[in-house]
């Protein structure tokens, strides 16, 4: 009982976090080396001498930081995304947190970060810092309205809010297909929260990298594992939520929640090398003339069909 | 032993390098970016060694040592065409740019694997101002409010808000010199509330920027277009390359880059039009229509191919016979904003590459040397001038990182009418 009910579920999370951290860095150099960005170092060991560097460097420090927020910042991101992994299902039985409302928290942990990178931002006592943070709280709502949409819309068919459920009401046909607007919208929430590529607003290159901009040594190490660990954390929701979680033929459930989070892995990191950054005035713009009222939409589809196939 | 292998891996990365820019550096951004011994960052705090590029003026020295004493342990600095501080003695100094990437990554390597030292600090680790505030809270004023802590006024909503009227505390700070979103050497302070631009005054001017030695030759007898309209070319391919890089699309602004290192060919620029199109460069990551856009007074500051594209249908190249022979006309937009300048920029590129084929054809020589239209402007009697101030009237009403695109989209640095080193070096390398 021990053994399957919470060495094994922690077990996959601390996996999937180690492996998935890795896998996501060596994905986007891959893509970087695609691209025909030059790269000193082999796509695979490029991570792991990146890390080895800002292990041995100095963390430096500003005029008058709020040192633990600071400190704490990157830890509670990387937090967050473990725990929004503690709610993935890798079959029916095998779950770190089995609750029936799942749903619920996983949407407290995207309003939660909107929290950390704030911290992290206003922590450094710096201009560019500052306005990463001003940015990202700015923008932030308008992300969760449509990631709240579409996750009711995934709640809806399975007239529950818990993962598990969520995945078994997906036997018949998975919701990327049932509610096709839902997983791309998804996917605009997950570059969002994981501020990334197109919606990198607040660690962007226009302000020298951001909330990160004053950060060096270990804590940008941490900072940098923490933003992949939410990359392979909200895949791993997503694969849950739109492409049926363990279901699938020959493998093992949990294998097929593997390869499915690897796939939205790699879609988000292409989209984050294949666009520029979305200027922030006409992201905001976008997500609430255009995104919000699609996931509206996708939540009166998503009704429809259940009321439907009921 | 365990330490040991962690240098070792730690060696095996790219040098992690800041650049900061001094007089005549062209080219060594674009050069630089294209190597795979060097990840050029845009804060010091995330590289290992400052690259100071080009000599730096007295004035500017001391903010130098600023940027210096911001990388964190260890870290080295080399010098490309320039003199270490006395400070620095043993810092590199290398003089030409196909010795820096290796010259770079050995310093890193150096540092990592500990056979060179940290650099030294050079000023002393105490707030630059010291402290004026009053108060049992440390808030710097009397009562709950003002005062100047450390130098700086507190952040308070001083100023009327220009978008919306939400009054948000004011946030005064300097920018610059070497800050990478900047023309190199200038400096600025700008006041914000939340992250739109209230204020800006540009306090030290961007040192005078070189163009390609062709242009300066053009001044002197004739040359060849086709020579002439490449360089002008890659100019303007460089500045997007900036643009890119500044809307975080790295993949893209590499493309760039390579396509200006190789302009003798047939460079696709209709593909890279459809790339920026397609992945919302124009429509999505530029300001929105009208912002960034420059009035009738300064347009004509500005001049060149910035005034074209606010509809201003003035080009040197129309008065020379040469050009007249290839049905040169100039190209022109009509809005004059951020987003326009861009278009006009690809525009002109296109334009250019097409004019260099003809010319190249006909073996065309430029026949007027007493006005030329360089990538700055027109270059006669008088060369163009510093345009910095005109920030001060544009940037004011736009979000930051309007505010940092519309800066990229502008050329606003005095021409520097004697070649400098950085171009000479340029030619050669490309010779």
């Amino acid at each position: 009982m021990i053994v399957s009910e919470l060495i094994l579920p922690l077990f996959m999370i601390f996996l999937t976090l180690g492996l998935g951290i890795y896998a996501a860095a060596v994905l986007d150099r891959l893509l970087a080396a695609r691209q025909r960005i030059p790269v000193a170092d082999s796509a695979w060991r490029s991570p792991l001498s990146n890390a080895a560097w800002l292990l041995l460097q100095q963390t430096n420090t500003t005029e008058a930081p709020d040192t633990p927020a600071w400190q704490l910042a990157p830890a509670l991101y990387l937090s967050l995304a473990a725990m929004g992994l503690s709610l993935v299902p890798w079959s029916p039985t095998l779950i770190a947190t089995d609750l029936a409302t799942g749903l619920v928290l996983w949407g407290s942990f995207e309003a939660l970060a909107t929290v950390v990178i704030f911290l992290q931002g206003w922590a450094a006592n710096a201009h560019l810092a500052l306005i990463g943070a001003y940015r990202y709280v700015a923008l932030g709502l308008s992300y969760l309205l449509i990631s709240m949409f579409v996750l009711i819309g995934v709640a809806l068919p399975a007239e529950s809010l818990r993962f598990i459920d969520v995945v078994e009401a997906q036997a018949p046909l998975w919701h990327v297909i049932g509610q096709p607007l839902g997983l791309p919208l998804f996917l605009v929430v997950g570059l969002g929260l994981t501020f990334w590529g197109p919606l990198n607003l607040a660690d962007s290159s226009d302000l020298s990298g951001g909330t990160s901009s004053e950060i060096s040594g270990p804590l940008r190490l941490v900072w940098q594992m923490a933003r992949m660990a939410m990359l392979v954390a909200f895949s791993a929701v997503a694969a849950t939520a739109f492409l049926g979680g363990w279901l699938g033929p020959w493998l093992p459930g949990p294998v097929w929640v593997l390869l499915k989070t690897l796939g939205v892995l790699a879609l988000l990191l292409w989209l984050g090398r294949s666009m520029p950054r979305v200027a922030p005035e006409r992201c905001v713009t976008l997500m609430w003339v255009v995104l919000l009222p699609l996931a509206f939409v996708d939540l009166i589809w998503a009704g429809t069909l259940a009321l439907l196939m009921a | 032993m365990a330490v040991s292998w962690l240098r070792k891996l730690a060696a095996r990365g790219p040098a992690r390098v800041f650049l900061a820019q001094g007089e005549h550096s062209e080219g060594v951004r674009e050069y630089l970016a294209l190597s795979p011994a060097v990840q050029l960052v845009d804060s010091p705090r995330h590289a290992s060694v400052l690259l100071v590029a080009g000599e730096v003026p007295i004035g500017w020295r001391d903010d130098l040592r600023r940027v210096h004493d911001q990388l964190p342990a260890p870290f080295a600095s080399v010098w490309y065409q320039s003199d270490p501080f006395d400070e620095l003695i043993s810092a590199p100094r290398v003089d030409t740019l196909e010795a820096l990437p290796e010259t770079l990554l050995a310093t890193h390597r150096d540092l990592v694997l500990q056979r060179r030292g940290s650099s030294p600090r050079l000023l002393p680790d105490v707030p630059p101002n010291p402290w004026q505030g009053l108060g049992d809270d440390g808030h710097g004023g009397e009562g709950m409010m003002g005062g100047n802590p450390y130098g700086r006024p507190m952040a308070m909503n001083m100023q009327d808000d220009r978008r919306d009227g939400l009054t948000l505390d004011t946030l005064t700070f300097r920018l610059g010199p070497f800050h990478p979103g900047l023309p190199p050497g200038m400096q600025a302070e700008t006041s914000l509330q939340g992250d739109l631009i209230q204020t800006w005054e540009t306090q030290k001017r961007p040192f005078p920027e070189s163009v390609d030695l062709p242009f300066h030759a053009a001044r002197e007898r004739p040359v060849s277009i086709a020579e002439l309209e490449r360089a002008r070319a890659r100019h303007h391919l460089h500045r997007l390359h900036l643009g890119l890089h500044l809307a975080g699309w790295p993949g893209l602004a590499n493309q760039v880059l390579r396509l200006a290192s190789d302009l003798a060919g047939q460079p696709n620029i209709a593909g890279l039009r459809r790339q920026l199109i397609r992945g919302g460069f124009f429509r999505l990551a530029q300001p929105m229509p009208g912002h960034g856009r420059l009035d009738d007074e300064t347009v004509h500051q500005v001049g060149g191919w910035m005034a074209r594209a606010a509809g201003v249908g003035e080009d040197a190249r129309s008065q020379d016979a040469s050009y007249r022979r290839l049905g040169f006309t100039p190209i022109c937009q009509a809005e004059g904003d951020t987003a326009s300048r861009w278009r006009q920029l690809l525009d002109e590129t296109q334009q250019s590459i097409d004019l260099a084929h003809q010319a190249e054809r006909l073996d065309l020589a430029t026949a007027n040397t007493e006005l030329i239209e360089t990538p700055r402007g027109p270059w006669g009697e008088d060369a163009p001038d510093d345009a910095s101030q005109i920030l001060e009237e544009v940037l004011p009403g736009l979000e930051w990182g309007e505010a940092m695109a519309t800066l990229a989209s502008l050329e606003l640095a005095a021409l520097e009418t004697v070649p400098g080193e950085g171009a000479l070096a340029n030619q050669e390398r490309r010779a």
